[in-house]
């Protein structure tokens, strides 16, 4: 077994680029989840959007950056007005119902033979990342040298990119959120009815959090798909949306830290798991019939499945949580 | 890995999930693992060739018998190839799915017959599990615009069967819903794992299927009152709310989905009975297969029986009682907790049920019951939150629904989930409620 390996991968995988679109799109959700009390099951969906909004553009259509860019944001809004319109009035289990579905009528048209031509179907869409090839100030195929890590230049820029707009969303949710608009979002998320007693018109308020953190979503989207430069709908199916759930109560609902120390502790222990059975399967430390090379992947989604219901059963105010904060008590 | 070693590991594995889901039957009989034969593919394009002429004023329309059919895949190479039986049909077995030329074979027609320019070739999108209809007309086109209009009534059946098999499964998520306010996303998992219990019996022990699937419905009754016993009782008493209910039945889910591909696989597969059925009833222009009128038979008795349940027996009522308003019914002597176990263990069979008839229809996968899921979601939205009867009739609409998309919008039919969803998010804008749902409940 080559611990340093094991240990020094999943430290890496926890700050990787991959896993700050995760943070983003954790960030998003936890506008909705933490903030508002709004139960979206579907951030996949917002997800899916910010990576083909540009993929698309650029990639089927030879848009410039320029252009594919105001898209992202274009698309991201009208799938929020979408699904709030008629679901925002109603109970929490409808919009959780709603917004799932969203998300993979959404997924199943990006994977549809027939619209091959537009989103390349099953294999999604590559080659639409020049804009941030061209930002990147680093050689993009020269080596970095990260801990035990060698990467590639363009990864390390998109690594620090992610994490850099982690910072700046996270800045501003943080001060979004002490102004008064933020305060209203979570009168509704503690006593809805109060909230429109005092006037609030609480309708709008859901729906600003919702495009907000969608468009929060739709970003991560965009870097998740940007860091590995392909654009897939297989990467936005549900367990997307679950990850992030798991991140943001693990971190706490409603803290701006939440989905940061979230992610990082989810991807540690799940690639941490991940390399711990890769290496006991290949060394035959594991009965083959039990685990073998080609399963023990599917442990991470057992692992996150468990910690999400223990998690929410056990301890639903995660690390920064505040237990007062009822937020799974809307109904 | 040998086939022989794979067979071996997933005898095992199998054996592992059955014990571990709390049926000791399984582990007896996981010792004497015979692999069965393997079943056909379950994709196929089949149809008719006719020859339609006009005689004496009347149109008519003949089976043209003995023609060779050809299938070409993207490639343009033959990848199989059949003759029309005596009534004009061929069946064509499809390995994989994807995008298929059908070609008549002109040298196989009848020296008076020929093909009209461009009739004797279509394209033909197979999906997995899918039977595609693609049908032939020689000679002049005498039918008026009928073509789409005659493939309706196969449609509206088709839509049936899977309505009947999302019915028989969401009423019992409707029931739970009622009786405790959950929506249960792990429903679809108790689908999945009657299909498996299933196909562990007939696959791995060699049962036949009529004695694997009632095996299958006790281990989903089983897990049913398992759940209620070991998880949803314990977070009900300690007064967790039932949003955080939802969350936890997202996450088990999950858990145990992933166990399923753990277990099972990623494949799709098939049972060893009932499987390729090439002699279908013919009702008028529908064709079914015998196993699908039995599943519609057979569900639509299950149905009625849980409707005169429901509305006949005490104990049904004691269940619409909870349902109505829990606290009222514990204070007119109704043991909720028992009502709520037997609603569980109801739920779980009525699953069991639906996860074995559809893997009868559409073939086993470990993510089949979230597929399902949301359609069931649709179904009980549609139908009204919490109200059994009305999980029935929004069943119906969904199925249909699924099925009329195909018609409505050919070669899509990997979209056909989507024609549902979008009704569901329809309805809830025009009548938030269900069609059969008390607008009290919308809150």
């Amino acid at each position: 077994m080559n611990w340093s390996l094991i240990f020094w991968n999943a430290l890496y995988t926890s700050i990787s680029a991959g896993a700050a679109g995760y943070c983003l799109i954790a960030s998003g959700l936890n506008v909705h989840v933490g903030y508002t009390g709004l139960l979206n099951f579907g951030q996949a969906g917002f997800a899916a959007v910010g990576a083909y909004a540009f993929a698309i553009p650029v990639r089927t259509y030879g848009w410039d950056w320029y252009w594919a860019l105001p898209m992202v944001v274009i698309c991201s809004v009208a799938l929020a007005l979408l699904l709030g319109i008629p679901t925002l009035r109603l109970r929490a289990d409808y919009l959780a119902i709603v917004t799932i579905a969203a998300s993979e009528i959404i997924r199943y048209f990006l994977n549809s033979v027939r619209f091959t031509w537009l989103t390349g179907g099953n294999d999604g869409r590559n080659q639409f990342t020049d804009f941030f090839q061209d930002l990147n100030p680093l050689q993009n195929d020269a080596r970095y040298k990260l801990g035990a890590q060698s990467i590639d230049g363009y990864r390390l820029f998109m690594l620090l990119l992610g994490w850099g707009l982690v910072a700046v969303i996270g800045l501003f949710v943080w001060a979004v959120m002490r102004s008064p608009w933020g305060r209203v979002l979570k009168s509704i998320r503690e006593d809805e009815e109060a909230a429109r007693a005092l006037g609030k018109n609480v309708l709008a308020f859901k729906m600003q959090s919702l495009i907000l953190g969608g468009l929060i979503g739709s970003i991560g989207g965009l870097v998740l798909s940007a860091q590995t430069q392909s654009a897939q709908s297989g990467a936005f199916a549900t367990t997307l949306t679950f990850f992030c759930f798991v991140i943001i109560v693990l971190g706490g609902l409603g803290r701006v830290k939440g989905p940061i120390v979230g992610t990082i502790i989810f991807f540690f222990v799940i690639q941490l798991v991940d390399n711990l059975l890769d290496q006991a399967t290949r060394n035959g430390h594991l009965p083959e019939w039990l685990v073998d090379e080609n399963n023990y992947g599917q442990i991470r989604f057992i692992v996150a499945g468990a910690a999400l219901a223990l998690l929410v059963v056990y301890r639903p105010q995660g690390i920064f949580g505040d237990k007062r904060e009822q937020v799974f008590d809307v109904r | 890995m040998t086939g022989h070693q794979v067979t071996a590991v997933r005898a095992s594995r199998a054996a592992l999930l059955v014990m571990m889901m709390a049926i000791g039957v399984g582990a007896l009989l996981s010792a004497s693992p015979t692999s069965a034969q393997e079943p056909p593919p379950l994709q196929s394009i089949g149809g008719r060739v006719q020859n339609r002429f006009v005689e004496e004023g009347e149109r008519v329309t003949e089976p043209v018998v003995g023609v060779r059919i050809i299938v070409l895949d993207e490639a343009g190479t033959e990848v199989a190839s059949a003759e029309t039986d005596d009534e004009g049909r061929y069946l064509v077995a499809i390995e994989t799915p994807g995008t298929y030329t059908v070609r008549i074979d002109e040298s196989s027609l009848p020296d008076d017959l020929t093909v009209e320019e461009g009739g004797g070739e279509q394209e033909a999108v197979v999906a997995g599990n899918q039977r595609v209809t693609r049908a032939f007309f020689l000679g002049t086109d005498t039918r008026d615009i009928r073509g789409k209009w005659s493939l309706l009534p196969q449609t509206l059946a088709n839509g049936v069967k899977l309505a009947m098999i999302i019915a028989i499964t969401s009423v019992g998520l409707s029931l739970i819903y009622g009786t405790t306010g959950l929506s249960n996303f792990a429903h679809g998992e108790m689908v999945t794992f009657g299909a498996l219990i299933a196909f562990y019996f007939n696959r791995e022990v060699g049962l036949n299927m009529l004695l694997a699937a009632p095996l299958a419905v006790i281990a989903t009754a089983a897990a049913g009152s398992a759940q209620e016993l070991g998880l949803w009782r314990r977070l009900r008493h300690s007064g967790t709310s039932l949003t955080s209910m939802m969350i936890v039945s997202i996450g088990f889910a999950l858990a145990v989905r992933y166990v399923f591909l753990f277990v099972y696989g990623a494949g799709q597969d098939a049972y060893s009975d009932f499987t390729l059925q090439t002699d279908p009833i013919s009702l008028g222009s529908i064709d079914l297969a015998p196993r699908s009128v039995w599943i519609i038979v057979l569900s639509t008795l299950v149905i009625v029986g849980v409707a005169l349940f429901l509305l006949r027996a005490r104990f049904g009522k004691a269940i619409r009682a909870v349902s109505d308003n829990p606290e009222l019914a514990s204070s007119t002597g109704i043991d909720t907790d028992r009502v709520v176990l037997v609603v569980w263990t109801l739920g779980g069979a009525l699953a069991g049920i639906g996860g074995v008839f559809y893997g009868l229809e559409y073939g086993v996968k470990w993510d089949m019951g979230f597929t399902l899921l949301l359609l069931m979601f649709a179904a009980i939205t549609l139908g009204g939150l919490g109200n059994p009867f009305g999980a029935l009739a929004g069943s119906l609409v969904v199925g249909i629904f699924v099925e009329l998309w195909t018609w409505v919008v050919p070669n899509a039919n990997d979209l056909k989930t989507v024609g549902a969803l979008f009704a569901l998010i329809l309805i809830l804008l025009i009548r938030p409620q269900g069609l059969l749902g008390r607008k009290e409940r919308v809150g």
